[in-house]
């Protein structure tokens, strides 16, 4: 395929039209053309299919209730400072203000989403790339896919 | 003898001229006319903010009121264009503050907008009537509440598909009492509760309210008190329809949809339970459209409510509506003009539960004459079924078809789709939007090239062989005026040849296709009134000629380059070395 700047003519495709996705380039294509052709690639893609965000989330979430129908998703939660934590059936909550009711009333003291504070106590996550989060950041649903574990952050450390 | 028409004539006859296509071309006939004409246009619509500069408007048209502008283009909405892009509302709000005072109403779609423009436009317009926001982001509800504390003649506030920070719902408590205008009020985006008691205090100090579209943390209880404050509403969005209602609450809500006379538009419904849809067969025979897709509402159920709804012209529908309720539709619903069907699972081929086919869409086609648009998500399709729509259809408008699976071939005959779209295109002399998918050759979009005269937007992806393909659509479709491209192998040698078509179109977006930086550059020095912005977020450290770019954007423009042009995005007037151009927001 050619991929110069010349106005050269077009040569007929020889392609076989039968044969998905083309594979003959004389240029490095990896940032593109990763098709998702995998199912597993086209469950985490964001982009396809083409469908608005507020329905993906939709989906994603009714896809969660027939899949998780009466299963729990517990994860650890740790209190800075304090060595043994705590088990959540994040399942059982409607969002994260709930969420955050319930962490208050479990280590007995005001826990928050999201705004870095010299005084409260700021809840963060463990994402599925091992990565730490601030909560609250992303859709509800999105969230239980991804969480893994949680942390309630001391106040100066924030 | 003075031949000119007096200009005090010529306004009042402009006075009935409404549409904007009409009034540009009365500006073109002479100088004096196209000064009448600036200076009685109350209605402005710009359909690329950055294809004219605010002040340039402004200048234009002094007695604008009301504003139309959109920002992104059409693949923001899919995740395709990186946050930071641009498509700032702040210069325009600012500019228009200053020289258009008497702004009424403003429209924005795929716009940024922060709660600084929303406190701008509580301060500066003084009569301001109408917001409508539609997939704009960037703002929280203390700009919502702005809004509603400051606009006294507020008569529509529409928050059509936003992301919203959500910072509760008190913004709707700032609605004064003194505020009694309201007309229409969608906040269906929003995530949190609005306090009931002042909801209901709004909608009964507002006569006028003809739309009332409520967020999904309504409950079903709440909406009975509220429709029996507006039996008169003629569109409503409802919350969540789920909660456990007691047999009196049930019978109460029954008795309030019976009373809404006048309803013509119904959405929302979430997680719809089924013992719940009797409730709305009241109001059925008077929907002109229906916005099922949030309700997750499986089959049996909603064959009983399709077939009440005879005068329905618009339905949007999951696919578990099924082959066998899209023949329902066809035969109870024969004033539809309009079938937009969504995937109920994302996950595509591996979801076998749902029943729905090519078949579906043909049933409507025979069935319902006066079908012109569709939107049709499907995991395959029939070329045999194409042909046959196009057939029965041949007033189709707006065919957008999207093959759920890349490259997925006619399932009957592993042929591609090319003849499919090629009878699509050659009967529907009409067609103006066009959206294709699965396996297609180079050969379908010579046939799209050669038929599609009317065409003028068009939306392809996963699809083509070689430049051929590019090259066809751009040297046949006459009135192409925006271009769509994603995952398709080739660019450059027909995006150079035809670069001159790019001056007609409004625009054309092309990413992960194989277009290189330097066909880029050559297309930039060419053509000096069109911005070509590439769009990379992982560009090489020094970019060769031959290295591709993830993305293009393409768009004629008076205002020359954007001032606004984040980091990753690269336009020949800037040295990609150096990298940031200051951004111009708030």
């Amino acid at each position: 395929m050619e991929n110069s700047n010349s106005y050269s003519p077009y040569s007929s495709s020889s392609v076989d039209s039968t044969k998905p996705s083309p594979s003959e380039s004389s240029v490095n294509l990896s940032l593109s053309l990763t098709f998702p052709s995998t199912s597993s690639q086209r469950e985490t893609s964001q982009d396809w299919p083409p469908i608005k965000p507020r329905l993906r989330d939709t989906l994603k979430s009714l896809r969660l209730r027939q899949r998780g129908y009466n299963t729990a998703l517990f994860v650890k939660v740790y209190m800075e400072g304090v060595p043994i934590g705590r088990k959540l059936d994040l399942s059982t909550f409607s969002g994260y203000k709930s969420l955050l009711e319930n962490l208050s009333h479990m280590f007995d003291t005001s826990v928050i989403c999201g705004t870095r504070d010299s005084k409260n106590h700021v809840l963060t996550y463990q994402d599925k790339d091992g990565d730490w989060m601030m909560v609250g950041d992303i859709p509800w649903d999105m969230f239980l896919e991804t969480v893994r574990r949680l942390k309630i952050t001391r106040p100066e450390r924030c | 003898m003075d031949l000119r028409l007096p200009s005090k004539v010529l306004e009042h006859i402009l006075s009935f001229v409404d549409s904007n296509e009409d009034r540009n071309s009365v500006s073109l006939v002479c100088k004096s006319w196209f000064e009448t004409e600036r200076r009685t246009r109350k209605r402005v619509i710009v359909r690329n903010c950055y294809a004219v500069t605010p002040e340039a408007v402004a200048r234009r048209f002094p007695e604008m009121r009301s504003l139309t502008l959109k920002g992104k283009p059409h693949f923001a909405d899919y995740n395709l264009v990186p946050d930071g892009w641009g498509g700032y509302a702040w210069p325009w709000i600012e500019a228009m503050a200053e020289k258009c005072p008497s702004l009424e109403e403003l429209r924005l779609k795929r716009m940024v907008v922060t709660d600084e423009c929303l406190e701008k436009i509580a301060a500066s317009f003084k009569d301001f009537k109408v917001l409508v926001l539609t997939s704009c982001e960037g703002f929280s509800t203390d700009g919502l509440a702005a809004i509603a504390v400051a606009c006294s003649n507020l008569r529509e506030l529409e928050l059509r598909e936003c992301i919203v920070e959500d910072l509760g719902g008190d913004w709707l408590s700032y609605f004064p009492e003194t505020l009694t205008s309201l007309v229409s009020l969608d906040f269906s985006c929003l995530d949190s509760e609005v306090k009931l008691s002042d909801l209901e205090r709004l909608v009964s100090r507002s006569p006028n309210l003809k739309s009332l579209k409520l967020n999904r943390a309504v409950s079903l209880d709440a909406l009975g008190s509220l429709l029996r404050l507006a039996p008169q509403l003629v569109e409503l969005g409802t919350g969540s329809f789920s909660d456990k209602l007691d047999q009196e609450a049930v019978s109460k809500l029954s008795q309030a949809f019976s009373e809404m006379k006048e309803l013509k538009s119904l959405s929302g419904l979430w997680d719809v339970l089924p013992e719940y849809i009797p409730l709305l067969y009241s109001v059925c025979p008077g929907l002109t459209s229906l916005n099922l897709s949030y309700a997750t509402v499986q089959m049996p159920d909603l064959l009983e409510l399709l077939t009440r709804c005879s005068n329905l012209q618009k339905l949007w529908v999951m696919d578990l509506i099924e082959d066998k309720g899209l023949e329902v539709v066809a035969s109870s619903c024969k004033e539809l003009r309009e079938l937009r069907v969504f995937p109920s699972g994302a996950e595509g081929l591996n979801d076998t539960n749902v029943a729905m086919t090519e078949q579906g869409l043909v049933s409507v086609s025979e069935g319902c004459p006066n079908l012109e648009s569709v939107l049709y998500f499907c995991v395959q399709f029939t070329n045999a079924a194409m042909v046959t729509i196009a057939r029965n259809r041949p007033n189709l408008k707006c065919f957008r078809l999207c093959v759920m699976e890349p490259f997925a071939p006619d399932h009957k005959t592993q042929k591609p789709l090319d003849e499919g779209f090629k009878a699509i295109v050659e009967r529907c002399k009409d067609l103006q939007r066009l959206s294709v998918s699965g396996l297609l050759t180079d050969k379908a979009f010579e046939y799209i090239g050669t038929h599609g005269k009317k065409l003028r937007m068009l939306s392809i992806a996963f699809a083509g062989d070689s430049d051929l393909m590019l090259h066809h659509l751009l040297s046949g479709c006459e009135s192409l005026n925006k271009l769509e491209i994603r995952d398709c192998p080739f660019g450059d040698t027909a995006l150079v040849a035809n670069a001159a078509k790019l001056e007609t179109m409004r625009s054309l977006w092309m990413s992960s296709c194989c277009v290189s930086f330097g066909a880029c550059k050559l297309l930039s020095q060419k053509m000096p009134k069109l911005n070509v912005e590439v769009i990379d977020e992982h560009p090489l450290e020094t970019r060769p000629d031959s290295s591709p770019v993830e993305r293009i954007y393409i768009y004629r423009t008076l205002a020359g380059p954007r001032l606004d042009m984040p980091e990753f995005v690269w336009t020949i007037q800037k040295n990609p070395e150096i990298g940031v151009s200051h951004l111009a927001i708030k």
